[in-house]
């Protein structure tokens, strides 16, 4: 049941990662490009990124219900950081009105994961900056359609967290099986389910 | 002020922008489904126009709605991880839910159903709009179900020190949840009918060209906000039993004036909206021009109503987080009132210009009125 859990929460967290690496990958690199043009590409793919994060802390509060708690008011500021960054990057692409407050909430966003990352991995603040250069090589190879790249760079992208992620040792902090048995019943369907309409929607929008 | 007094003012104001940005989700969502229902059967073109024209409202409020919600979700761990560490086995399970069944999927439905448009067969088009409208309201479903756990704890038992789930079925039999349920989505589909009146009104105020259209999207939110009021009411007053027997102390600790203010409000939509339905004959409100100016004014007040009776549902509920078993006190996370203070202002400085930007974009769509070709629509922000 433990591993089953890891590996939803794996599945979740690297959905997040590799379909968010491009998202503020474009926003990091808006000042180097045509915003307009660049922005378009995004469109079919934004906040279809969002809702795997949303999933993933929901699945983190149930079944691991020990360590949501501590693990996100252990990086109070970082977090508060984020989701300052979300917040501005998703209202400023829908209000396109001025470019440098989508790369500003992009930025904050790819920061704040790279120092989630130096959190969990107790290294230098220098680490934090792996992420958004991560996230702006990955941008820039959706931008550019390097798409034999692609699949390496959102490797790359979603990589680091969760392998931070398996230092922390979570026996003991799980939910008791009775709810992880309730739960499984809808995570393990749902999550194909969604890959399977996400991937409509861009096949879809691309037509 | 303490870490959690601050915690309390954070969680606060941001449940309520969040629900704003619900109400009318859940509310628009009801209307669409029922304007395209018409389209598909009739094949009517004014019927799609009206689809596109509300829907692209809703996109953008739906949008930016996902944003408040994050936050919300993530507040739990930020502020109050002693409710994930003493109750997480039990709440955690309708939250999971909502977030898995209800908005993993909505959000995907919703998005298929955007870039669809013009490229699906219309049946399987109309089919996903019903997709978004059961998750969304599978959605409210999951949420009241914790929220009513934590108004009358049920369906658990005690382990050491943390909780653990024993019997699911109680948590969605529990009297604290059914009738606030009933209650959230009448006060939702209220939301969108008095939003659709008003917004009606103020085209006809403009002297739009588009009678025919905004003729009947008034007649639609008009009679969708008399037919919703009184249930509405009715889910309302049936809780007053239901407190009286599980929180005693409710009526004492809540606040009675928002109670009172959100009473008000219902007893007046309900008296007007009935009073409006024999004006339609003949278009007579239309023609009189004043009452087009009360149902533009009238817009914000359910949501006013909203935040109202959810003060008095949560302020009613302390000093518990979850009713005679953990209090508010003792669930604060171990940090810094500084911390927590920085992110109040934080967010809360956000959520402002988040309803500014939303306000922005729902005004500009509303001036724009309804597409006078049939051009292509990505209402998600492409075309806005």
């Amino acid at each position: 049941m433990e591993t089953l859990w890891l590996f939803v929460l794996g599945t979740l967290t690297v959905g997040y990662f590799s379909l968010a690496g491009f998202d503020y990958g474009t926003a990091l690199l808006l000042p180097f490009r045509r915003k307009a043009e660049a922005l378009q590409r995004m469109t079919p793919f934004f906040l279809g990124n969002e809702v795997w994060l949303v999933a993933a802390i929901g699945v983190l509060f149930a079944a691991f219900p020990r360590l949501e708690g501590e693990l996100l008011s252990g990086a109070h500021s970082t977090f508060t950081l984020v989701l300052a960054g979300l917040v501005l990057f998703m209202a400023s692409v829908q209000l396109r009105l001025w470019w440098w407050l989508v790369f500003t909430g992009g930025l904050m966003v790819s920061v704040g994961w790279g120092l989630f990352l130096v959190h969990l991995l107790d290294a230098p603040p220098l680490v934090a900056l792996v992420m958004p250069v991560l996230f702006a090589v990955h941008g820039w190879v959706f931008q550019n359609r390097r798409w034999t790249l692609f699949p390496l760079t959102a490797l790359l992208c979603a990589l680091p967290i969760p392998l931070a992620f398996s230092s922390i040792d979570v026996s003991g902090l799980m939910a008791h099986s009775d709810t992880l048995g309730l739960l499984a019943w809808v995570a393990i369907p749902i999550i194909p389910l969604v890959v399977v309409l996400q991937w409509s929607i861009v096949a879809i929008s691309s037509r | 002020m303490s870490a959690a007094d601050l915690a309390r003012l954070q969680f606060a104001l941001t449940t309520s922008f969040h629900f704003l940005f619900v109400l009318l989700t859940l509310g628009l969502v009801t209307l669409l489904v029922i304007m395209q229902t018409r389209f598909t059967i009739t094949g009517a073109p004014v019927h799609e126009r009206m689809t596109r024209f509300w829907g692209r409202i809703y996109v953008i409020n739906y949008a930016l709605g996902i944003a408040t919600g994050i936050v919300m979700e993530f507040q739990f761990g930020l502020n109050w991880s002693g409710l994930a560490t003493y109750a997480g086995d039990v709440f955690g399970a309708p939250l999971a839910l909502e977030t898995l069944i209800a908005f993993f999927l909505e959000s995907t439905f919703l998005g298929l159903w955007i870039f669809g448009w013009g490229k699906l067969n219309r049946w399987v088009h109309l089919a996903l709009l019903y997709l978004t409208a059961l998750t969304a309201f599978a959605s409210a479903f999951w949420i009241m179900a914790a929220n009513g756990f934590l108004q009358h704890p049920v369906g658990y038992r005690v382990e050491g020190n943390v909780l653990r789930l024993d019997d699911f079925s109680a948590l969605l039999s529990n009297p604290t949840f059914n009738s606030a349920l009933m209650h959230v989505i009448f006060a939702s589909i209220t939301v969108g009918g008095v939003f659709m009146t008003g917004v009606s009104a103020y085209h006809f105020i403009k002297r739009t060209p588009e009678v025919d259209f905004f003729r009947r999207s008034l007649r639609m939110g008009v009679v969708t906000t008399a037919l919703a009021t009184p249930s509405l009411i009715g889910a309302g007053f049936a809780q007053f039993p239901i407190i009286s027997e599980l929180q005693p102390g409710k009526f004492a600790a809540g606040p009675g004036v928002a109670l009172g203010f959100m009473i008000l409000i219902g007893m007046t939509l309900t008296l007007v909206s009935w009073l409006t339905l024999p004006l339609l004959i003949k278009d007579a409100v239309i023609r009189m021009r004043f009452p087009l100016y009360l149902m533009v004014i009238g817009i914000p007040l359910p949501f006013c109503a909203a935040v109202f009776g959810w003060m008095f549902r949560e302020v009613g509920r302390q000093p518990w987080l979850v009713y005679g078993l953990l209090r508010t006190e003792d669930a604060v996370s171990h940090v810094d009132a500084s911390q927590i203070r920085l992110s109040l202002i934080v967010f809360t400085s956000l959520f402002v210009l988040l309803a500014c930007v939303d306000w922005a974009l729902i005004a500009r769509a509303v001036r724009r009125g309804p597409d006078v070709a049939p051009a292509p629509v990505s209402p998600l922000v492409v075309t806005l």
